[in-house]
């Protein structure tokens, strides 16, 4: 079974890799949960939407997560409803990933039929386009 | 046995003469078991890097991705594990990105913020 990292790496060093982004994750969301990024001044706003003055397809990313992570499920919904949808699938595909190198087998795989891809970023780009119209404000 | 080309005693069951390794009876054909290969096309961490990084870089990679599952259906599997070279690429520069930039505005506004005060 091919894995994404090379099968030749001792165990050790597949749980070490694995555990440096397993632990950034877990701080990102321990810091996430308690700080809000509305309002807390170490969370750069997006350069992208500095810079150009429109929301990018990630804008409201970390606001979402932080009312996620404290129950708000409505309110992050609000913020980046991409990011809500794809949360899971993101996921579901990371935990695969981690679980294939360390034990050396991932969870079921799911084959996306190309047209599926097609429309995710179909989907992306719309909702990119879509939330920097005035429409997207009475939604 | 004896061996057909020294005459060396060899045990029934050796595949090669012990002396001259010489082949004594046709090697067994080489049983091909492979699983079937799995050509990572790097959704995920696309997906990750369009939504976090700020930086609309992970479209490419999400493009790539595309190409990668094309290219199994047709069956052209090295135009596939090349667009999936080229998804995992993209996806390395947007996260290469994303935090270079992310760092450098980070930076540049703390500076800017503690020179207002």
């Amino acid at each position: 079974m091919q894995t994404f990292l090379p099968t030749k790496l001792r165990r050790a060093d597949r749980i070490l890799i694995v555990s440096v982004p397993a632990a950034l994750v877990a701080i990102a969301v321990g810091v996430l949960r308690v700080f809000n990024p509305a309002t807390a001044w170490f969370f750069p706003p997006c350069p992208f939407r500095a810079l150009t003055g429109y929301l990018c397809p990630g804008c409201g990313t970390l606001r979402a997560l932080h009312q996620l992570l404290n129950g708000h499920v409505g309110a992050a919904f609000k913020l980046n409803p991409l990011m809500m949808v794809l949360l899971p699938c993101v996921g579901y595909a990371g935990a695969s990933d981690a679980l294939e190198a360390v034990f050396g087998r991932g969870l079921p795989r799911v084959f996306l039929r190309p047209v599926y891809i097609w429309m995710l970023l179909a989907i992306i780009i719309l909702f990119w386009i879509g939330r920097n119209t005035p429409l997207a404000a009475r939604l | 046995m004896f061996c057909s080309k020294c005459g060396a005693p060899n045990d029934d069951r050796t595949w090669r003469c012990v002396q001259c390794h010489t082949p004594l009876r046709a090697v067994p054909p080489h049983v091909a078991f492979d699983p079937p290969e799995v050509i990572p096309n790097y959704l995920w961490r696309a997906i990750v890097c369009t939504v976090f990084c700020c930086v609309p870089l992970g479209i490419p990679a999400i493009f790539y991705a595309t190409q990668v599952n094309t290219k199994i259906v047709r069956g052209d599997l090295a135009g596939a594990r090349k667009s999936s070279k080229r998804a995992r690429m993209w996806c390395w520069i947007a996260f290469g990105c994303g935090l270079a930039v992310n760092l450098f505005y980070a930076v540049l506004l703390s500076i800017l913020f503690n020179r207002v005060r």
